[in-house]
Formats: structure tokens, sequence, C-alpha cells
């Protein structure tokens, strides 16, 4: 019925709504287009011309004719066509400096944007339609959007029917192309603090010359590098009598690599990893506890870019994690002594290194039962099942063998200690008397195929990397990217970290402003930066900064010294009587940030900065000579440790004060870079990476 | 499954109802709440009377089957059947035997581990009390309806972030209130609104967060200077001026501004505190040079300090970690008590020589107990466990609760030993928050679950 009311409708032509913008009082600077844009469908309801249009269009697309549509002759009138720089919010031109190199969009790139930024101008997902000069596309609301040579144009509703030039793909390179490109040695620099390390003038080029995915691929191809046990290896410490009982180079195997080593992509996804999969010093029993976690640490930077399965199943049979969470050892029921599996590894393999508490949506959200409550992802029953398959494992050491081998080698099944019961846990059961083996890779199928691990991992992995509340729709992404990486493989590293790294959330420049983006910079992560950055070395070589773990004298934290299997802090933490929680935010970080901890990282950073940490001694060569020119010192530190992101009254107050400092003798200059690199180190803009 | 009251409605309904009797607009007002509040400490004046808990929290779940073990024939022989390997000696138990006011039936007869000596001390002369399996609970419930699911239970039992904060706070992970918090914003108004209300040695953790009352942070060192702003920064003022404009400046940032109102807290008190513990005489009480005996020590300087901040009520927050025995049990627990016997009786002394002994009032706490049964060299995560609590105001050398039947599959098992509380948590601490003076219509603000239980004071102090 609608058809044939339609029907009338569809025989008037169009044009006169168009031609008859002067009734719609439109003026031709453009103003009043922001406000037919905004209100389209009020200010355009009341023109008799866009019902009509939009009526058409409705119907064209009921009866699947729309991309036959011929678009209005004022459509090509491109000569009369008025600027506009308000309906799709026409960014200023990028920097001027890199114009020639600046990437532009493809008029089919940027019309897919424009349908998923402005999805009420341009629904659904259109084809690219040709009318020279045009590549088009025409929508159901009777919007046009066209690409003419470099020059973009729309002519509809939104328009207020007046054909409008929206700006060039030029203009609109930097938001369509944002999570390819950085446009600014800011944005380059930004990527690479959410990514890696450190930041530095040379990676900042890099990042802008290949963008970001060619960058990645970069880094994934690059062969980890020289691991922690062989670190350990070269200083002696594996023939060292005192090493198998003595925790000589338990920190400096892991300083080392995260100060000093070339992958950096790789060792901050390390870092991530070993929060999530945590082992930590104080849990691990045994000798050789040094080789213990460089082997653990080198399993995790191997599997960095890897599987999921692959590191799900290397990190149950690690030595250190068997020792941390009992399935070293662990052996089967007995009826005669009441004794029963040990539980540990099979709770928290679950709950901290694959499926979490409660069932997931894909964006992360749980699912609501009938009463609209969480379902819990597994029982006290699940894990009494679950914990017989971890039963009969144990370290792999042969009879008389002397050296630290040993603690690298996966754990080896000794099948008499092995359950011979059955378990059945997540709608799988293995049969009694399964073979060991099997059943480890039946369980370890079962858990890394559950629907929850891509938002659950997936979402910690932007909380590490990137931001402490991520969108439903981001995480949803970075889900979709660990269940297929484009490929059909499910559980790829790589594709997740570049659904992390890559998603407009982390890219666009609308997480700068957001009052609740980004994520507090960890301290150790602070450390790691300030060393790398100023390209600390160590005399001795030893790397002898120890644990960091005090929160009054040092850093409050220590990489692979978490006081337990649920990390320095939780995912879900919600500092109280804050700000933060009260709008209903997760600051992760914040559940080590405290009276004393803020005083202990200021005090510690200040002795580093000017004195260096035992012989970790930083080089200033390239501040020192800007030591005369606070404003280009604190240019320079801006852009390397916090992407530009020093708000303008923070850079005023520092160069003010660096410019009360003397600067004459070669000590003054010395004081005024410490001075300068700890008042960006101590300041909230800094602290907080965006 | 049975719909369950979640212990969050709980709370927020006890809040609503709070604000509702009080004319305002609930939890949507928390400061009008709060001035409405205020009288709970308002009998407490701020020169003389003074009262404070001291929370110890045993992280990883303290295993309360060789914290107490009974010893007398019958009951010693279930235990070490079923305990095996994990089993203490019988003969080792003579010494902490405790010998209540009253006894328990069946015979049952109880000693404290061997570690725990220096607590039988203060049983002996009545100051130490010992509270029998308590834990989480909503309603009272029994081992059949656990299984039956047929009563509200905590969520995530036997998980530890999940227990540590159901113990700490009624809620699973993620609450942002703890009971000592709580207390301690019925405590504000009579401390003048002092930060040290709540104070915690041992890092943040929900138990002394309050709707309006902080958790103030302080080192086993006391509180720390920021040397930066305390002199000139690398020879300079102009940057020593700037360094302190820039750590305590406002910001747009959520995060960077929640950043600079901890350091603005750290300075202001940190200024107060070096200022009352540098005039303080020496204590004459040796504290162990272990984590607890630090953390506890330092308690004890602030108590001894507690006139100069006009402190009338005071929690606590003193914590040691290591108790997440499912390997190494017999070898580790040992040194784990040692360090607890020998920081609290040394905190009791203190509290002594500071004349404030009945004045302070100490408890245990951990995530949950364990299985009775091993798992070859170590014990599994369980729920219920026995706790102590310690003072000169604590009616002491007696047992309070009910003691659990040493058996697999007993009465009060769901599974492996692992105890259903017979006394909850909101019982414990709404003992404990009546001593310290929060009125009964305020408890439910502090334990959301009291009106489900009876008895909502245990009479241990």
């Amino acid at each position: 019925m609608e058809i044939q009311t339609d029907s009338t409708v569809l025989m008037t032509r169009p044009e006169p709504a168009f031609a008859s913008d002067e009734s719609l009082g439109f003026a031709p600077d453009g103003g009043p287009a922001a406000d037919l844009a905004d209100g389209y469908r009020i200010s355009g309801a009341g023109s008799p011309g866009a019902v009509v249009v939009a009526a058409a269009a409705a119907l064209l697309s009921a009866c699947g004719g729309g991309s036959d549509a011929q678009p209005p002759e004022a459509f090509l009138r491109t000569d009369a066509a008025r600027p506009d720089r308000k309906i799709l919010q026409t960014p200023e031109s990028g920097e001027a400096a890199s114009a020639a190199s600046t990437p532009v969009p493809t008029a089919t790139e940027l019309m897919d944007w424009a349908e998923s930024h402005y999805p009420t101008l341009f629904p659904g997902h259109q084809s690219d339609l040709s009318l020279p000069p045009y590549v088009y596309r025409r929508y159901d609301t009777g919007n046009y959007l066209g690409v003419s040579g470099s020059d973009i144009y729309l002519l509809g509703p939104a328009s207020g029917n007046v054909l409008l030039r929206v700006g060039s793909l030029s203009d609109f390179a930097p938001l369509v192309l944002v999570t390819r490109y950085a446009f600014s040695d800011a944005q380059a620099a930004r990527f690479l603090l959410q990514a890696t390390l450190a930041a530095s003038d040379a990676e900042i080029a890099n990042v802008r010359s290949l963008g970001y995915s060619a960058w990645l691929d970069q880094q994934f191809a690059i062969a980890p590098s020289a691991g922690n046990w062989d670190w350990l290896v070269s200083k002696g410490i594996d023939t060292d009598p005192d090493a198998s009982n003595v925790a000589i180079g338990v920190d400096s195997q892991v300083w080392q690599r995260l100060l000093s080593a070339s992958d950096s992509l790789r060792q901050r996804v390390t870092l991530a990893l070993s929060e999530i999969f945590v082992v930590g010093f104080d849990g691990i029993s045994g000798p050789y506890k040094q080789f213990k976690l460089a082997a653990y640490w080198d399993l995790l930077s191997a599997n960095a870019f890897g599987s999921y399965r692959t590191l799900l199943e290397q990190i149950t049979l690690n030595p250190a994690m068997g020792g941390y969470l009992n399935t070293a050892g662990n052996q089967k029921e007995d009826a005669s002594t009441g004794r029963m599996p040990d539980e540990n590894y099979a709770r928290e393999v679950m709950q901290l290194f694959s499926i979490g508490l409660y069932n997931l949506n894909a964006d992360g959200s749980p699912k609501l039962d009938a009463a609209n409550q969480p379902i819990e992802s597994y029982n006290q029953d699940t894990v009494s099942q679950l914990a017989r398959v971890f039963t009969g494992w144990n370290l792999n050491r042969p009879k008389g063998e002397s050296g630290p081998e040993f603690v690298r080698r996966p754990m080896v099944l000794n099948a008499a200690l092995h359950s011979t019961q059955s378990a059945s846990f997540l709608g799988i059961t293995i049969a009694a008397n399964t073979d060991g083996t099997q059943a480890l890779a039946t369980t370890l199928n079962a858990l890394a195929a559950h629907a929850n691990v891509g938002p659950f991992i997936g979402k910690q992995l932007i909380q590490r990397l990137v931001t402490s509340n991520p969108s439903a729709a981001y995480v949803a992404r970075v889900s979709a990217a660990f269940a297929n990486n484009g490929s059909g493989v499910r559980g790829d590293l790589k594709a997740v970290l570049r659904a992390v790294l890559l998603d407009e959330e982390a890219r666009s420049d609308a997480g700068l402003t957001a009052p609740g983006f980004g994520k507090l910079r960890e301290p150790m992560l602070r450390f790691i930066q300030w060393a790398r950055l100023f390209n600390a070395t160590s005399a001795s070589t030893q790397w002898n900064v120890g644990n960091t773990s005090d929160p009054a004298t040092r850093l409050g934290q220590s990489p692979q010294r978490s006081p337990s299997v649920f990390n320095y802090f939780r995912p879900g933490y919600v500092p109280p009587n804050s700000q933060i929680a009260s709008q209903s935010l997760l600051a992760p970080e914040f559940q080590i940030t405290n009276e004393s901890s803020v005083a202990g990282y200021l005090n510690y950073m200040q002795t580093a900065i000017g004195n260096g940490q035992a012989d970790i001694k930083p080089n200033y060569s390239n501040e020192l000579p800007l030591a005369t020119d606070p404003t280009a010192l604190v240019d320079r530190l801006d852009r390397l440790l916090c992407a530009n992101q020093l708000s303008a009254a923070t850079r005023s107050l520092i160069v003010t004060a660096l410019t009360g400092m003397p600067s004459s003798s070669d000590s003054n200059k010395a004081n005024r870079v410490y001075a300068a690199v700890m008042l960006v180190m101590a300041s909230p803009d800094y602290l907080v990476q965006r | 499954m049975s719909k369950t009251i979640s212990s969050i409605d709980l709370a927020r309904r006890a809040l609503l109802r709070r604000g509702a009797t009080l004319g305002v607009a609930g939890a949507a007002a928390p400061w009008a709440l709060n001035l409405s509040l205020i009288g709970d400490a308002a009998a407490a004046s701020s020169t003389g009377d003074y009262k404070a808990l001291v929370c110890v929290f045993l992280y990883g779940g303290n295993d309360h089957g060789n914290t107490l073990v009974p010893v007398d024939n019958t009951h010693y022989n279930q235990y070490s059947q079923i305990r095996g390997a994990l089993a203490t000696s019988q003969s080792s138990l003579t010494a902490t035997t405790l010998q209540p006011t009253t006894a328990l039936p069946d015979g049952l007869q109880l000693a404290l581990a061997p570690q725990l000596s220096p607590l039988k001390t203060l049983w002996d002369s009545s100051k130490l009390a010992v509270q029998l399996n308590v834990g989480p609970l909503i309603v009272p419930t029994t081992a059949a309806q656990y299984k039956a699911k047929s009563v509200p239970l905590p969520p995530k039992l036997l998980s530890h972030n999940d227990q540590q904060s159901i113990w700490q706070s009624d809620l699973a992970e993620g609450a942002t209130s703890g009971w000592g918090g709580r207390i301690g914003d019925l405590m504000l108004a009579g401390n003048g609104g002092s930060l040290f209300t709540c104070t915690s040695v041992t890092g943040n953790a929900v138990f002394l967060a309050g709707h309006q009352a902080v958790q103030y942070q302080l080192s086993t060192s006391g509180a720390v200077g920021i040397k930066g702003i305390q002199r000139t920064l690398f020879g300079s003022a102009s940057a020593q001026s700037a360094l302190r404009t820039l750590i305590s400046s406002t910001n747009s940032n959520l995060f960077a501004d929640e950043y600079a109102n901890v350091t603005r807290r750290s300075i202001d008190a940190e200024a107060k505190i070096s200022a009352a513990l540098s005039g303080l005489p020496t204590m004459g009480t040796v504290f162990p040079s272990t984590s607890l005996g630090s953390q506890l020590k330092v308690v004890a300087s602030m108590i001894a300090a507690r006139a100069n901040f006009g402190l009338s009520r005071q929690v606590f927050l003193v914590s040691l970690g290591g108790f997440d025995l499912h390997d190494n049990l017999v070898d580790n627990h040992p040194a784990l008590l040692t360090q607890v016997a020998d920081a609290m009786k040394a905190f009791y002394d203190a509290t002594v020589e500071l004349g404030v002994s009945d004045k302070v009032t100490s408890f245990t706490a951990s995530d949950f107990g364990r299985t009775l049964s091993s798992n070859g060299d170590g014990s599994d995560h369980g729920w219920g466990g026995h706790h102590v609590v310690m003072g000169g105001a604590v009616k002491g050398k007696t047992f309070y609760g009910t003691a659990p039947a040493i058996a697999v599959n007993g009465p009060d098992d769901i599974g492996q030993g692992r105890l259903v509380p017979t006394t909850s948590v909101d019982q414990f601490g709404a003992t404990l928050a009546t001593w310290l003076g929060v009125s009964d219509s305020n408890l439910a603000t502090v334990v959301p679950n009291i009106n489900n239980f009876s008895k909502k004071n245990l009479g241990f102090v």
C-alpha cells in the first residue's frame, strides 16, 4: 500500500527542491548549514522539497533501485558549489612541512569513512557510482556524496539541498587514514608510547614514513633480541656455585632486556603479557629462580606475536609456572589417604589466563541470565574436575644432570601419577583413563576455543597498552581479531595487537581530550622510558637496578615481582572516593598509587635523573645543547616523553622555572636538564598516557 | 539456581533506607548523608576518649586447620587421619593447648599452633579470644543449603581476590568501600574529619575505603616526604616551586586529576605526621624486624601520636602475604605464624606501654580458610576459618561461635573439609564496630547483611 501512495511521489522530479535554496534561508557563508545538518530531519521536514526527496529515496530503496538513480542536475554544477567546513567538520590541513609526503585517501576510502562516521547522513553501505567527473554514492536519506578530482561534494537534505564543497581529500586524510598513518610527530610518538617502551626521533621518522601497519610488520619480522637466559649464561651465572640457591641476577636478567633490548614492541608486549600470565619471584619455589624467571620471560617474548593456544600450553608446562601454581608434582587423587589433586592451576588458568569469571559477550560485557544476573563461567565442581587434568606433571630433570637446564624444559608426564578419573568441565568430558598428554591437549583446545578468551584477554591487552576504559565496540573489534585474523586463524596475537594498536579509538586524537581516556603509566614503565630515552648504560653491564618494589623508596613495582598471580593491580580496580569511581570508570594502576608511592616515585626518579641508579647512568648529550633554550628543551621532552601532551600551562610553568635557573657553567646546564626531565616526569600530564 | 539478592543490592538498599529516613536523596547526596550520620562518634571527645581497631589481614587464605588444632585424642585422631602428612604432631601442641573458661562440647580441646605461643600468653590472661569458623555469608547457611543453592550466597566463593574483597567489603572485586572505611565514615566528625581516621600500612585495600573516609597510606618508615619540594630541586628554588605547583594542580583528565589529589594528600599528611612522630618519646617495646612487626610498630606510633591529630577513633590495616600454601605447607606455614604471633604480641605490649591496651582491639582476617584434606603437600581454597581477637577490652580465654565437625563430608563441609561458616563476617564486623561506637541503627551501613542474622553482637569485646 505504501508503494501505491508513493508512486505518485516518484513521478515528481526532485529538482525544484534543490533549486529553492533561498526558501530555506540558506546563507552563502555556509554558517546555517551546520544547523541544518545537525537537525536536518526537522528543518528538512519543514521543506516540501525535502519531504519529496526523502519519500522518493525511501521508495527507491524499497524497490532496490537506489543505485540506479541519477543524481540531480545541481550535483554536477561544481563551479557553483559553496564551501562548507561544518557539516563534516572538515579538519585543518596537516603539518605543512610534511605535506609533500602526506598520504591521501581515495574517494572510496573517504566515502567509507563518511558512512561509518556520519551514519545518519549516509546510512548503510553504498557502492561507488560513476558519473564523470564524479565518483559518488547516494543514500536513502536523499543525500549524495561525491568526489571530483580531489574535491568532496555533498548534496541533499544534509546540505539544505544546496551543492556544497566540504573539503578536499587531503583535508580529510588525517581523519580517514588516522588508523594507518601518523600525520604528525606527535601522533607517531603517541603510537610508539603505546606500542613500545620509549619513543625516539628515529623511530618517529620510521613510523611516519612507513605508516603504522607496515611499521608493525617490520617489528613483527624482527627476531627476538638475545634472551634473558643467554644473558645469565653470558655472565657465568649458570656455573656460579651460589646461583642455584641465591637469587643472583634475578632482577638484572629482566632489567637488562627492558632497558636495552632493541625489539621494543616485543618487549612492551612481553611486559604486558607478564602482567596477565603472571609469575612472580615471591612465589617461585626451588633452585635457580633467576633461570626460571629468565626462561619464563623468554617464553612470553617468543610467543608475543604468536598463537594464544601455543602460549597457553607453554606457560602450562613451564617450570616457573609449574612451581608458582603447583602443577609441578601435582598428584592424582588417593582414596586411601583422602588426598585430592591440587586445584591451584585449574582455578587460575580459568580465572586469569583464559576465560575469567563470567560468560562474556564479544564486547566484553557480561552475559545476563533471565534474572539479569551475570552467569558464572565455572564453579567449584569445574575446578575440581579440571584439576585432574593437571596431575602427573613434573619437572624434567634427568638424574645426575647439573646446572639449570631443567628449569626451561617443559614439564613431563608421569602417567602413574595422572588421574584416571573422568573429568567433565566447560561442556567437554575427558574419559576415564585418557592419556594425560591427550587430556591436556583436549583441555587447552577447549579453553582456547571458549568464546570468553577474545574479550577477556583482548580487553586486558587494551588496558595494558592503550586505555583503561575501552568502549564495548573497541573490545568487540579486538575480540573479532582474536576470533579470526582475517585468514581464518583464531588466537593470532599479531592480529590482536594490530587490532589493539590500530583501532580508531587508540589512534584518533579524540582521546587526547576525552576526560576518561588513557591510563596511568605504570611506575616501572616510566623508569624504563626514562632509561631508554636517555640511552642509559650500565658500565659494569650488570644492570643492577635491583628490586624496585618498595613504594616508599623506589617504584612500588618491579618487573616479574608481582606480589601474587593477581598482578600488581586488578583490571577491574576502581579507586575509591574518586571522580573516576563516580563516573563508573576503571583505573587499574591506581591500585598501586597512594600517598607513599607518589612520593617514593618522585624521590626515586630525582636520584635517577641526577645521578642514575646503581651504575645505570643516563646520557643527556641530546638535551645538554638545548639547556640554554628552555623552550626547545621542553619541546623535545614533550615530544618524546609525552607525545606533545603537556598542556600549555604545564609547558609554560616548566619553561619559566628553567629560565629562572642559571645556565652559564656546565653544571648549570646539567641542572637545567635534570630539572626539565624531573618536572616533565612529575607532571600529571606525563603520568597519564593518552 | 535461586534468585539471589546480591550484597551490592543490600548495601545500596541499606544506604537508601538510611537516606530515606533522614529525608535526603540517598546515595546521590553522599555529603548530605555523611552530615546526617555524624552522630555516632559525637559522644567521643578528642580529649581522652579513644578507641582503635587494627585488622591484621593474612593474604592468601590462612590454613585454619593448622592454626587451631584439635588436641584431645579423639579429635586429634580425626584431624590427623584427614590431614595426613600435613598434620602437626600432637605432642608439640601441649604447651599451647587452650583452657577456656567454658569447655567446648564433646570433650573437644583445641591448641594454638606451637608457633603462636606468644598469643597463648595473652589467652591465658584473658586478652585473646578465638572466633570459630567465621566467613562471608549473606544469610545463615547450611552445607545442604549451599549444595542446593537454596539461599543467596556470597559471589565467587573460593576465589582469592574476590574473597579478600568480600571479607573486607561485603562485595566482590571492584567494590569501592569496605567495612573498616564505612566505620570510618561514621567516625569522621568525631575526628574532626581527620585523614588519619582510616590508615593502612600495607598498600591499597578496599577494607579502609569509606564513602567519605579516605584510606590514608603510611609506609613502615612513616610518611614519605617529597625531597624535591622540601629543598631546592637541582639547586633551584624556581624548579622546586614549579614542582610543587605541577604535582598538585587540578587537571581535566580524570586520571591525572586523581593522581594530583593523592599527591596533595601525601604532601599535607606528611607534614603533619612527621611533626607529630618526631616529638614522640622512644618506645620501650621492641618489635620484631619483620614485615608485620614493622607495620604494627608504625601503627603503635600513630596511636601514640593520636592527641596531635585530635583523633578519637581510628581503624588500621596491616597485612602479611604468603598464606596460599597449596604446596610446602608444612615447611612454610609455621614461619608465617611465628611472624604473626611475635608481631601481634609486641603490638599488644606496646599498647600496654602506651596505656591504651583496653582501647585498641586487633583481629585477624583472611581470604578464606582452606581444605582440611591434603593435596599432597598443601591445602586448597576453602571458605570459613578461625580468627583471633586481641586486646585489653576483649573478653578473652573464650571460644566464640561453633566448632566445626572434624570430618570430610561432615555436616559443615562442602567438600574436602571446606567449612561452611557458622558465623558471618558481618556479625564479626558488627561486634567490632559496636565496640568502637557504631550505633545499632547504623550497623547495616557498615555490614549490610547484618539484619539477616539474629545475633548482632557476638560478645567477644
